[in-house]
């Protein structure tokens, strides 16, 4: 049976009319043209589409629409306005300024087919938001041990993440100096 | 970016050149194929955002009249960098920054030169080629419009000066329309079903004649780390990938897939209309589907109709435990391919005192994406189609879906766009979702999206196909090899058949049971050798659907077959007592292969000594070190890995703790997306080397998700350290492959100089290795 919910996406107000059990990521990428978070295995293995829940990372495949109603979610079309709102800049200067971790992304040049990183963006923001300056060890553990699974890259660009995780977590700190 | 001045070399270039007519705005100098032909069927494509000048949608380049330049190609981003190496090639050529040029790629309406994603050395040289005319070209128009000398001209940044007076690319062509015509050879893939894999040409067109090139010392852009192109917008959620793309009126589809691989169909199960009052069942042969214009009422109607739906019973297949040995059954004949000297080396085995043999294996394994496969088709009363893709072989593609619909290929307009990586199994346009929706649009005369579940493409994909190899080296008696034979045995790998067309009866190309020799001999102290490949059928390849269907899987063939050469060049040296370094170096001659091996053992910090270590052993719960080695020539490029290994014997585990890989591809074009390629090949061998395997039951694919098909995890991959070295007297190599197919030897070399024990079959986990160690097989 559809109904109306209530989602906060990206800081904007949006009302859905569906089936309540649908899982979110349909939500996101059909009836709100986000589609940054990619459908991946649908059985929350992969994270491929992940995305933030107050904050956390959750697997959208597999998290009915009704659980994420009143609650804020983040996409990574999202992300710029996050860092913008948590940093206190300028509507201009916001516009100009992605979140670090995109921004490390593209300095470190880390997707290749790129399909898995909107996850792995997120995961990274999730692991940053707990562990400010984590080490290899204990980002290799993050992506690989936090539930429900491992972050998984075929393309095999792990390296390069733990390179822009670091490169992330020196900006934001660069950042808040 | 001062360039070099050499158009007295090309004094017809100037000919070449046409004025069209003038323009009131913009103004352009199209450059594009000497071939006349149109592209047909175009009316029926939808709106094209991207195509800049419908009068010219073949043009290779656009010098435009606002300086930026707007080159095409058929070849595509997979994700190794040629959104940065593509626009390095072309401003090298004609002395511009890269960042004004913007690549439109792979939609066959709107690129000039068809061809296969994998082969990014022929692209690109496509469009070096078309460049280096094209700056003639401008020098030519520049001669006329400052009426100076071409000796006395010199171009800087897109201005070319002479005389004392400057004048850009933009201004030589403002309010212009000119054209270049450009030499070409071949021709886009037509519909070839009796051919080797189904259609006339992989490789598109390739441009023709020697236009005066830039020396490869005199590179500026080549050679530097240009940032891939594909990146920004993919990392901010602009990418408009193929999963993405929405038609007014598409419906979603949901396949329902035969019970067993060789089921057929029975009876369509019930489609409870109260619950799902959108969803409609489509069937054609096997072929069954689930349409809605709701992805989710789609999803769970199909799941409903799957569970009712009655398929024969089937059980055809050996069962993976039992694969290799059923290869090994195959009434095998004559060798497919053969490369060598047959009657010497033969002769020098059969007269060779001291011998050295092994035999290799793999069970199947596979490409696995994280995104499964997905298309858009929208398929008109008229009969044109157009196909939204992820292929890494659009203008293929295209010959494929044309001949199952039976409609023209110039009817046909396939649109590429970003996509999870295909690993090689789109080379062939074969693979995927786009049979499937491109056969349910005809039937229902609507726009169809298809996507493919993870458990579905983990069983409905094609494989990469289990082989065994025998292997047998003659040496003297200082151990040196004198002759060495191998055999390849293995079921074909280039089965090019849509899926969706095998299922619903509609015409697809034969499948060739054949095979070839693909490793580049890198020995050439071996006087003798003899290698022999031998194809076979798909496993279960009678069936109704076609068996397994095998394809090519990154660095194909070399994969497999350079597991089984660099595992008998590690026991030679092992019955030799020599270092294994040494003893590769003992047989080549090649100044290119020794530097780069010498080079990358130094990083690693090679210890020189035989295998297995002193400390070897093959029992025991406290871990066991070793170190391994192997290298490879791939397409001009040269390639050396170094495992650093730990062995845990009681349980078996493996534990890569360093990776060393070096690679001398020739001119390196790009050091930071060569990198990334190095690292995450590495990273992808190494999931090969200790957990992929398919595995299967008589009657259908068992391993359908991550927990059952595992490829590495983040936690598992080691310090990887890259070795480039870069030369300019040797033209470009490939870079994109080898890395993954240098690790599984060089992680058994080091597995067995941890243990002594050789492995020799892959996947080395825990289960095979500790079989292995507790075996009496394997010791040296």
């Amino acid at each position: 049976m559809s109904e109306p919910v209530t989602l906060t996406v990206n800081g904007r107000k949006e009302s859905v009319t569906v089936d309540r059990d649908m899982p979110l990521l349909f939500v996101l990428r059909n009836e709100l043209k986000l589609t940054g978070p990619k459908m991946g295995c649908g059985m929350a293995q992969c994270g491929a589409c992940a995305v933030l829940l107050d904050g956390e990372e959750i697997r959208t495949c597999v998290t009915p629409v009704s659980y994420a109603a009143g609650k804020k979610i983040v996409t990574i079309e999202g992300l710029p306005d996050v860092w913008a709102a948590q940093k206190g800049l300028s509507a201009g200067d916001a516009a100009k300024t992605l979140h670090p971790v995109q921004q490390a992304w593209i300095d470190e040049q880390v997707p290749q087919c790129g399909y898995c990183q909107s996850g792995m963006m997120i995961a990274a923001i999730d692991l940053l938001a707990k562990n400010p300056n984590p080490t290899v060890a204990q980002i290799k553990d993050a992506f690989t041990n936090t539930p429900p699974s491992p972050h998984l890259c075929r393309c095999g660009t792990y390296s390069a993440i733990i390179e822009a995780v670091q490169r992330a977590a020196k900006l934001m700190q660069g950042a808040a100096r | 970016m001062t360039g070099r001045l050499n158009l007295t070399d090309a004094p017809i270039l100037p000919t070449m050149i046409s004025r069209r007519g003038f323009v009131k705005t913009g103004g352009a100098l199209f450059v594009s194929l000497a071939i006349s032909w149109r592209f047909a069927g175009q009316a029926g494509a939808a709106e094209a955002p991207t195509s800049l000048d419908a009068t010219l949608p073949e043009s290779w380049l656009e010098i435009r009249a606002d300086n930026t330049i707007v080159a095409r190609t058929g070849r595509t981003e997979t994700g190794v960098g040629i959104t940065g190496y593509y626009p390095q090639t072309i401003a090298e050529e004609l002395n511009v920054r890269p960042e004004i040029i913007t690549l439109i790629m792979g939609d066959t309406d709107r690129t000039p030169d068809g061809g296969f994603s994998a082969g990014f050395l022929t692209g690109m040289s496509n469009l070096r080629k078309v460049s280096a005319y094209t700056y003639q070209a401008l020098l030519a128009l520049a001669v006329t419009r400052l009426g100076v000398p071409a000796a006395s001209l010199s171009v800087a940044d897109g201005v070319v000066s002479g005389g004392g007076k400057k004048i850009t690319y933009g201004e030589l062509v403002q309010g212009q329309h000119l054209e270049l015509k450009i030499p070409v050879k071949g021709a886009f893939a037509q519909p070839d079903p009796a051919g080797w894999v189904g259609m006339t040409s992989l490789d598109g067109v390739t441009v023709t004649g020697d236009p005066p090139m830039k020396a490869t010392n005199e590179f500026k852009v080549i050679g530097t780390s240009f940032p891939a192109g594909h990146i920004p917008d993919k990392v901010t959620g602009k990418t408009e990938w193929s999963c993405d793309v929405v038609l007014p009126g598409m419906l979603h589809a949901r396949m329902v897939r035969p019970a067993a691989l060789g089921s057929t169909l029975v009876s369509v199960g019930m489609l409870d209309k109260k619950k799902f009052p959108a969803a409609e069942v489509v069937r054609k042969g096997n072929l069954l589907a689930v349409v809605s214009p709701d992805e989710y009422q789609a999803v769970r109607a199909a799941l409903a109709v799957a569970e009712t739906t009655k398929w024969t019973k089937w059980a055809g297949l050996p069962g993976s435990d039992n694969v290799t040995k059923a290869i090994r059954a195959y009434p095998w004949e004559k060798p497919s391919g053969s490369k060598g000297k047959a009657e010497e080396t033969k002769a020098a085995l059969a007269s060779a005192t001291k011998t050295v043999s092994a035999s290799y294996e793999q069970g199947y394994v596979r490409h696995a994406p994280i995104g499964p496969f997905v298309a858009v088709a929208d398929v008109k009363g008229d009969g044109s189609v157009t196909v939204w893709t992820h292929s890494a072989q659009s203008q293929g593609l295209r010959a494929r879906i044309a001949f199952a619909l039976g409609t023209p290929v110039e009817k046909v307009v396939v649109r590429w766009r970003e996509h999870s990586g295909q690993y090689g199994r789109t080379t062939l346009g074969g693979d995927g979702a786009e049979a499937d929706a491109a056969i349910l649009s005809q039937l229902i005369g609507k726009p169809v999206r298809v996507q493919w579940t993870l458990e579905e493409d983990l069983e409905w994909s094609t494989v990469s196909p289990a082989w065994v190899s025998d292997m047998k080296a003659a040496t003297d008696a200082k151990g040196h090899i004198v002759a060495l034979h191998s055999a390849n045995y293995a079921p074909h790998m280039f089965d090019p058949r849509p899926v969706g067309a095998l299922l619903a009866g509609m015409p697809t190309a034969t499948s060739k049971p054949g095979n070839w020799v693909a490793t580049e001999w890198p020995y050439d102290k071996i006087a003798n050798r003899l290698e022999e490949v031998y194809g076979m059928p798909n496993l279960a390849g009678d069936s109704a659907n076609g068996g397994l269907r095998g394809n090519i899987m990154r660095t194909p063939g070399q994969r497999q077959q350079d597991f089984a050469l660099e595992g008998l060049m590690n026991e030679a040296a092992a019955a030799a007592g020599a270092d294994p370094i040494e003893f590769r170096l003992a047989h080549t001659t090649d100044e290119r292969m020794i530097n780069l091996v010498k080079a990358t053992a130094k990083a690693a910090g090679w210890e020189t000594r035989p295998s297995p270590h002193h400390g070897a052993r093959r029992t025991g719960t406290t871990e066991v070190k070793g170190h391994g080695v192997c290298v490879m020539i791939r397409e001009n490029a040269y390639w050396v890995g170094i495992a650093d290994v730990v062995v845990v014997p009681a349980t078996g585990e493996v534990k890569v703790a360093k990776f060393t890989i070096g690679s001398e591809p020739g001119k390196i074009i790009n050091p930071r997306q060569l990198e990334r390629c190095m690292k995450s090949g590495v990273v992808m061998g190494l999931s090969e080397a200790l957990k992929e395997e398919v595995t299967f039951d008589k009657s259908r694919v068992t391993s359908t998700n991550w927990s059952r098909y595992k490829i590495l995890t983040m936690e598992e991959t080691p310090e990887i350290q890259v070795v480039q070295l870069s030369r300019d007297d040797k033209g470009f190599g490939g870079g994109s492959e080898a890395a993954n197919a240098l690790v599984p030897p060089a992680v058994a070399g080091a597995i067995f100089d941890a243990t002594g024990v050789w492995p020799r079959k892959l996947p080395m986990n825990p289960a095979n290795i500790s079989a292995l160690l507790k075996s009496k097989a394997g010791a040296a």
